[in-house]
C-alpha cells in the first residue's frame, strides 16, 4: 500500500465534498484523512484527502474521474516525496495534583509541541507534525493519561516550483489546461 | 404526482398579478421556460404535481412556443427525452416535480449518462425554507443523483433561473454529453426576479473545459501507427453519431480500406453494405470481428470505451494490438485498454485532421479474412435463422423481413434482451442514426418510451419499437402517452413468454434451472385497444409479410404482436469471462 495525496482545486459551492467522495465510494477507496478550506484564490476551495492503495494505475484512474467533476478546476495526485505536509494533534494530558509533572523541556525542545491551554487537572499541548512525529510524541506523553487526541487531516504542498504541477500522470494533465 | 393542497398553504405565494406591480419583472416559472425558449426547446415531456405546479402553470402560457408532452411515468419523461436525444442530437427535456416525481426519473437518467444521451431535467423541490425538514414530497434528489448526472444544481433563487438553464445546457451537451438535472424550489418558481429578464447562453466554463480539436502531436502519433499497420481494424462507437462524424468516417475508410466493425450503438453509423464494414462487436457480435479483434495488430478505436461486452475476458483482448484511441473523454483512455497513441477530442475533427496525414492503402486479404469467418457464421447461425424449419416463428426472421420491407432505412428502437441482440444481428441498417437503444444500462422498458421520443424528434421517419414481452409490461402505460399524441410509433412485441436472455443465461450455465423466467402475460392487443391503439396477434409464418405490411402501412400508431419461438437462443456468443476469440457458435 502506497501513501498518496490528492489535491482537488474546486469552486467553492455547495455539495462539490458530496460529489467527490462519492467517486471514492463507488471505487471502494477509503479516505484516511481530508482537510478543506479556501485557497489563497477567493472563491477557490482546496480538498486535500489521503489515501492508501496499492495500484498507482488505479490512483491515476481515480484522480481523472474526479476531474470530471464539472466544478473541479484541477486534480493532482501526489507521493509523499513530492509534498511537504504536516498535521496538527491536540492532546488533553491529564496532571492532577501529585503526579508525575510533565517535562515541559522536553516536550518543548525534543517534540516541538506546546502547551496551549492550562488547567488545574489537565493541560493541551499541541503538536504539528507529520503522522510519524505525532505518533511519536504520543507513545512519549502516553504514561501520562491522555484523555482525548485529535489530529486534523493532512494539508500539503507541492514542493515543485510551479503552482500547479502534476505527478499523476505526467501527460494527462495537459487535455485541462 | 399526486397534488396536496395542504403544502401550498404553508408556502409564501408571490404576488399573482405580475404586470401590476412592475411589467418587466417576471417569476421563476417564466423565468425558466423563457429560458428553455431561448435554448430552442420546442418539446417537453413532463408529469406534473404539487412541488412544479407554478411552472406548469407559466408552461399554459406558452403552448405556442412549447409542446408540452404528458407522459403516464416519469420514467417514461425520461426514456422519451433520452429517444428525442439520440435522434435528434438536441438536449431532450424532463419536467417533473419533487419526490417521487424525481426519483422515477433515476432509472433513465442513469441511462442517460452511461449513453452520453444529453438531457436537461428540471424537477420541482418544496420550498426552500422547507428543505430538510422532510416536508411532503421533499427527497434530496441532489444528492440521489450525483453519481448519476454530469451536473446537477438546486436552484432557491428565481434571479438564479436563467444563468443555471444556460449552464444546464451548456453542460448537458457540450463535451461528453449527459443528464443535467436543475432541482428547483418552490419559492423560487414562484417569486418575482429582482431584475428584468435576460437571456445568455453558456459558451465556457472556467472548471469545465472539453477539448475538441485534439493536440496536433496526438494526431501525428496516431497517423504514424495507423500507416505502419499491416492488420488495421477500426472500432466505431457511439462517439461517431454524437460527434456527426459518419461522412469522416467513410472518407477515412475509403481511403485507408482498413476493415471496420460497430460497438452496439455505433450501428447505423455506417450502412451495413459498405465494403469496409465488417459486422459489430462484443457479446453477441459477429464471429469474425470478435475472432480477428485478437489478430490485428492495430486498433483504431473511435468515439468508444471498450465496454466488458465488447471486451469480453480483458487479460485476453488484444493483448497483440497496439492502440489508438480517438476519444473525447479524458478519462476513457486508458481505463481499461491502454492506449498507446491517444487522441482527445471530437471524433468528426480527429478524423479530419487525420485524414491529410494517413496513407492511402489497400487491405484486400485482410478484408477477405473477415469474409471466411462471416461464411462460417453464415452457414451455421444467419441462414438457419432466417430459414427456419420450426413451427413457431424466430426473431430473426421478423427482423430481417421488417429490415427488407423498410429498406433498412427505418429508425429501430430495441429494448433490452435477446430481440436487442437479434434486433442487431438482423437489421440492416443503411442510413445513420437509425438504431436506439439502452446500451450501457440495459434498460429494460426504455424502448416504448424511447421510440416514443424519436418518433417526435423525427415525425417524418418511420419508427419501429422492437420489444420483448418482458420489456413492454415495464413501461406499457405509455401507451396512453402514444395514443394521446396520435403519433404512428409503430410497436412490434416480440412475445416468446419468456425473460429470453436470462432463461437462456440459465439454460447456457445454470443447468436450465429457469428460476422465475416464465411470464404468464396479458392479452397485449386488448390493452392496446383499451388505450385506442390497434393492433393484431401474428402467430404464423404465413402471415408475417401481411402483418408487417398492416403495421407499416397504418398512419396511426399500430400494435404488432408477434409469438415468437419460445426456447431459442442469441449466437454467436462470448460467454462472460471468456475471450473474444472463444466466441461459440453454439
Amino acid at each position: 500500500m502506497t501513501t498518496y495525496t490528492i489535491c482537488v482545486f474546486t469552486e467553492n459551492t455547495i455539495g462539490i465534498l458530496n460529489k467527490i467522495t462519492t467517486i471514492l465510494t463507488r471505487r471502494r477507496i477509503n479516505i484516511e484523512s481530508l482537510t478543506v478550506s479556501e485557497t489563497e484564490r477567493k472563491g477557490i476551495s482546496r480538498f486535500t484527502i489521503v489515501i492508501r492503495h496499492e495500484s498507482r494505475e488505479a490512483v491515476e484512474k481515480l484522480v481523472r474521474q474526479i476531474r470530471k467533476v464539472i466544478e473541479v478546476l484541477a486534480v493532482f495526485g501526489y507521493l509523499n516525496d513530492d509534498i511537504a505536509y504536516n498535521e496538527i494533534a491536540l492532546f488533553k494530558v491529564s496532571t492532577p495534583i501529585g503526579a508525575k509533572p510533565i517535562d515541559i523541556e522536553t516536550i518543548n525542545k525534543v517534540y516541538k509541541a506546546w502547551v496551549v491551554y492550562w488547567h488545574l487537572t489537565y493541560v493541551i499541548i499541541q503538536k504539528t507534525g507529520t503522522e510519524e512525529e505525532i505518533f511519536q510524541f504520543f507513545d512519549y506523553i502516553k504514561p501520562h493519561e491522555i484523555l482525548e487526541f485529535v489530529r486534523s487531516g493532512r494539508v500539503a504542498v507541492s514542493k515543485s516550483p510551479q503552482t500547479l504541477v502534476d505527478y499523476l500522470p505526467e501527460a494527462e494533465w495537459e487535455y485541462y489546461q | 404526482m399526486e397534488f396536496n393542497e395542504n403544502q401550498t398553504q404553508t408556502i409564501q405565494v408571490a404576488e399573482p398579478v405580475v404586470s401590476a406591480i412592475k411589467p418587466e419583472l417576471i417569476n421563476g416559472s417564466h423565468a425558466l421556460i423563457q429560458s428553455l425558449i431561448k435554448e430552442g426547446v420546442e418539446t417537453i415531456f413532463g408529469y406534473p404535481g404539487g412541488a412544479i405546479m407554478p411552472v406548469y402553470d407559466a408552461i399554459y402560457d406558452y403552448q405556442e412556443e412549447i409542446n408540452h408532452i404528458l407522459v403516464r411515468h416519469e420514467q417514461g419523461a425520461a426514456h422519451a427525452a433520452e429517444g428525442f436525444a439520440r435522434m435528434t442530437g438536441r438536449v431532450g427535456v424532463c419536467l417533473v416535480t419533487s419526490g417521487p416525481g424525481a426519483t422515477n426519473l433515476v432509472t433513465g437518467i442513469a441511462d442517460a449518462i452511461i449513453d452520453s444521451t444529453p438531457m436537461v431535467c428540471v424537477v420541482g423541490q418544496v420550498a426552500a425554507h422547507l428543505l430538510g425538514t422532510d416536508a411532503f414530497q421533499e427527497t434530496d434528489v441532489i444528492g440521489i443523483t450525483i453519481p448519476i448526472t454530469k451536473w446537477n444544481y438546486q436552484i432557491t433563487r428565481a434571479d438564479e433561473v436563467p444563468e443555471i438553464i444556460a449552464k444546464a445546457f451548456y453542460i448537458a451537451k457540450s463535451g461528453r454529453p449527459g443528464p443535467v438535472l436543475i432541482d428547483i424550489t418552490k419559492n423560487a418558481q414562484q417569486e418575482l426576479m429582482s431584475k428584468s429578464f435576460s437571456y445568455k447562453k453558456c459558451e465556457n466554463l472556467i472548471s469545465y473545459r472539453p477539448r475538441l480539436s485534439p493536440k496536433q502531436e496526438q494526431v501525428e502519433a496516431a497517423a504514424k501507427l495507423i500507416n505502419e499497420a499491416k492488420r488495421p481494424f477500426l472500432f466505431f462507437g457511439h462517439g461517431v453519431q454524437i460527434a456527426n462524424a459518419e461522412n469522416e468516417l467513410l472518407k477515412f475508410l475509403e481511403k485507408t480500406d482498413i476493415p471496420a466493425a460497430s460497438t452496439l450503438l455505433g450501428l447505423s453509423s455506417i450502412s451495413c453494405d459498405h465494403p469496409n464494414y465488417v459486422g459489430w462487436l462484443g457479446m453477441h457480435g459477429n464471429y469474425g470481428t470478435n475472432v480477428l479483434t485478437n489478430q490485428c495488430d492495430v486498433i483504431i478505436a473511435v468515439g468508444m470505451r471498450f465496454d466488458d461486452r465488447v471486451t469480453g475476458d480483458l487479460s485476453r483482448y488484444a493483448k497483440q494490438a497496439r492502440v489508438v484511441h480517438i476519444e473525447i473523454d479524458p478519462s476513457e483512455i486508458d481505463k481499461i485498454v491502454k492506449a498507446e497513441a491517444p487522441v482527445v477530442g471530437d471524433a468528426r475533427i480527429a478524423l479530419e485532421m487525420l485524414l491529410p496525414l494517413i496513407k492511402e492503402n489497400n487491405h484486400e486479404a485482410w478484408k477477405a479474412e473477415f469474409k471466411k469467418y462471416d461464411k462460417i457464421e453464415d452457414e451455421k447461425i444467419t441462414q438457419p435463422e432466417l430459414a427456419p424449419t420450426t413451427e413457431k416463428i424466430k426473431m430473426a426472421e421478423v427482423i430481417r423481413t421488417l429490415s427488407n420491407k423498410t429498406k433498412g432505412e427505418a429508425v429501430i428502437v430495441a429494448d433490452v434482451g435477446q430481440h436487442q441482440m437479434m434486433t442487431a444481428r438482423y437489421y440492416q441498417f443503411k442510413k445513420p442514426n437509425s438504431f436506439i437503444t439502452s446500451g450501457g444500462l440495459g434498460t429494460m422498458g426504455y424502448a416504448l418510451p424511447a421510440a416514443f421520443g424519436a418518433k417526435v424528434g423525427a415525425p417524418d421517419r418511420e419508427v419501429v419499437a422492437m420489444i420483448g414481452d418482458g420489456c413492454f409490461q415495464m413501461t406499457i402505460q405509455e401507451l396512453g402517452t402514444i395514443a394521446q399524441s396520435g403519433l404512428p410509433v409503430k410497436i412490434i412485441i416480440l412475445n416468446n413468454n419468456f425473460l429470453g436472455m436470462v432463461r437462456q443465461w440459465q439454460q447456457l450455465f445454470h443447468q436450465k434451472r429457469y428460476s422465475f423466467v416464465e411470464l404468464q402475460n396479458p392479452d397485449f392487443i386488448t390493452i392496446g385497444k383499451g388505450f385506442g391503439i390497434d393492433g393484431h396477434t401474428c402467430g404464423a409464418r404465413e402471415d408475417l409479410n401481411a402483418s408487417l405490411d398492416k403495421m407499416l402501412a397504418s398512419d396511426k400508431p399500430y400494435l404488432l404482436e408477434v409469438l415468437v419461438e419460445k426456447e431459442e437462443n442469441v449466437f454467436p456468443m462470448v460467454p462472460t469471462g471468456a475471450c473474444v476469440a472463444d466466441i461459440r457458435l453454439e
